[in-house]
């Protein structure tokens, strides 16, 4: 348990850098801050926490009552930003106080701003970060493919490919899947032999149709690239359309009532 | 799409300025229009929280959660408008509102590091439109939002696939996405894009007037430094992405979802609080109820944003609350500090139960 302890705390510093500068902050707040209620809230309360988190029965009790995955958010408590920020700006004032120059002051600034950028990461750099394709930011290709096969007053159950999973609910709630999310959670250790079937670098038509209607799908998406084995007109499927890469197949197999609507309503 | 924008500016900016009104004489904070606003919020998640919990355990739908706690904000409105006018009527001028240091004198160079700061912030928020960030997680929080716009049930449908099931009672303890449904229910905005459009300009900038407001409390008489405070703040911000756990990276990349909106709202307000609590310890004098009032607030609103939030918030106010008491010799002080946690210890011990 220590060891994971300290692999959370390795892995929450990232290069550690910007955890350096609040430690380093932490020691100029030791030797020049002189409000006491400051020193309490900046000082004393991060390293107590500190200490709490590395402490082996602290974190076995927090293990136990929520599990492994959160325990890195107790550094949330510690305030990196706001005491980084404010010894910054602590310095600064005591160099003006100190009758330094206007330029000496934006020259420190700026050092100081270009240490922070070098030794943190800059967020949009993100890979995950992406432009969005639309107001509901998921891809176009869940809008398109949700919008076409969605009927008025029910729900619809489809099978899409992996990539498209966790968008699909999002934007379609009355668009229902056999699998969702969970199955592409490596640590989870999800088995489905549906989601095998269908993830297959070629999908087999043989084995993928008879789990397919177990399930009741009425659609199955599958990417206009894949390679196939078989033709899915072959075992009754009935091509529906095509939009943004994507095949849409109808299973007729499953049979989709499309409820009459009130007119009064 | 106009009217829905009007109606969430209505609900998250209108509303708690005015409900704000409840606890907006906290010492140093007088008349503080961004304190109104965050502290006016704090109280409503609140309430949010003391409603939708019994209310999904209950499994009652969620029309009756809207319509509860519309009440609850009509009557959290006619409260401070009633304080207001009994503030009117005894001539105390702390009713006016103002945003210190954004108005009154300045040199050329304090507004230009103004004009900085707000240059960044809106490159904030215009990224938080203009980009998505794909996480995973959002796959339950927000689909839980968008089926229950859609279908009225609170997490007895699955997120991930659909179709019944029995209550969810883990997740439901901490109610966020109820909230984001809620929106998205009286605005007639899709929860999609209220959780991944509107949200992210709300929280971030929520989330960066709570930083402002520790700089009024840290910059008490240089009011001239807070801008250089803010624009390091929102470098910190910017480059903190040094890794996938910092409370940085949930602000900006997730804000939408409730553990994102504890680290960087929260978590900092009760700091602010715990400063201003501090300072009042410090000075010998007694602490309003309405301080009191805010910090229980923050700490029922942290169990609606996660059920974390119990266990990170009752840390936090034991490990100060303690430290005041001793550095300052005033161990009274900590049992109304201990009793602003209890809700966080309800929540827990049902969280516990739930877990059982």
């Amino acid at each position: 348990m220590w060891s994971d302890v300290v692999a959370l705390f390795r892995a929450y510093m990232g290069t550690g850098l910007i955890v350096m500068l609040f430690c380093i902050s932490l020691i100029y707040l030791w030797l020049r801050e002189e409000r006491k209620h400051i020193r309490i809230l900046f000082l004393y309360m991060p390293v107590i926490l500190l200490l709490l988190y590395f402490n082996p029965l602290f974190s076995r009790l927090v293990y136990g009552m929520a599990g492994n995955e959160i325990y890195y958010r107790i550094l949330w408590l510690l305030p990196i930003t706001i005491v980084i920020a404010y010894t910054c700006v602590h310095i600064i004032g005591r160099l003006s106080d100190g009758k330094a120059s206007r330029k000496k002051l934006v020259a420190a600034a700026l050092c100081m701003a270009g240490i922070i950028g070098v030794s943190g990461s800059f967020i949009y750099n993100n890979p995950y970060f992406h432009k969005a394709e639309n107001l509901y930011h998921v891809p176009d290709s869940v809008v398109h493919i949700c919008d076409a096969i969605n009927v008025p007053g029910r729900e619809v159950m489809a099978l899409f490919p992996m990539e498209l999973l966790q968008y699909v609910r999002q934007y379609s709630p009355v668009t229902c899947m056999p699998y969702g999310r969970e199955a592409v959670v490596e640590r989870w250790t999800y088995y489905d032999p549906l989601y095998n079937a269908m993830e297959a670098e070629v999908v087999d038509m043989a084995e993928l149709v008879p789990l397919v209607r177990e399930v009741g799908c009425h659609y199955v998406i599958l990417p206009v690239n894949k390679e196939r084995k078989g033709k899915p007109e072959d075992y009754g499927w009935i091509w529906f359309g095509e939009t943004d890469g994507y095949v849409i197949y109808r299973d007729p197999a499953r049979e989709l009532v499309i409820p009459v609507q009130d007119p009064v309503q | 799409m106009v009217t829905q924008v009007l109606i969430l500016a209505f609900v998250l900016l209108v509303v708690p300025i005015f409900a704000g009104g409840c606890v907006s004489r906290v010492d140093g904070m007088q008349g503080n229009l961004v304190f109104r606003w965050i502290g006016g919020q704090f109280l409503l998640w609140a309430g949010f929280q003391v409603i939708c919990v019994p209310l999904i355990l209950k499994e009652r739908e969620f029309g009756e959660l809207v319509n509860f706690f519309w009440l609850y904000m009509v009557a959290l409105a006619l409260l401070a408008a009633a304080r207001q006018i009994r503030r009117w009527r005894g001539k105390v001028k702390a009713g006016v509102s103002r945003i210190e240091g954004f108005v009154g004198r300045k040199s050329l160079g304090e507004m230009i590091l103004w004009a900085v700061f707000w240059g960044i912030l809106l490159f904030q928020l215009v990224q938080a439109v203009r980009l998505a960030y794909a996480d995973g997680d959002d796959a339950y929080y927000v689909a839980v939002s968008a089926i229950t716009q859609d279908a009225e049930t609170m997490y007895r449908k699955l997120p991930y696939t659909g179709g019944e099931t029995g209550l969810d009672v883990r997740h439901s303890l901490a109610p966020f996405p109820m909230w984001l449904a809620f929106l998205a229910k009286v605005s007639g905005m899709p929860a999609v894009t209220v959780a991944h459009v509107v949200l992210p300009v709300v929280l971030i900038s929520m989330g960066y007037a709570v930083f402002y407001l520790l700089g009024v409390r840290l910059f008490p008489d240089k009011r001239s430094r807070l801008p250089i405070y803010l624009i390091f703040v929102e470098l910190l911000v910017l480059f903190g992405d040094y890794s996938f756990y910092t409370m940085e990276n949930f602000m900006i990349a997730r804000s939408r979802q409730g553990k994102a909106a504890l680290g960087s709202i929260v978590i900092p307000f009760l700091l602010l609080l715990l400063l201003i609590w501090l300072k009042k310890l410090q000075e010998g004098e007694k602490v309003p109820m309405r301080l009191y009032l805010l910090f229980a607030a923050g700490a029922t609103t942290g169990c609606l944003c996660s059920t974390l939030g119990a266990l990170l918030l009752c840390m936090m106010l034991g490990i100060v609350g303690l430290l005041g008491a001793v550095c300052y010799r005033r161990l009274r002080s900590l049992f109304p500090l201990a009793v602003c946690c209890i809700p966080c210890v309800c929540y827990a011990l049902l969280y516990l139960m739930a877990a059982d």
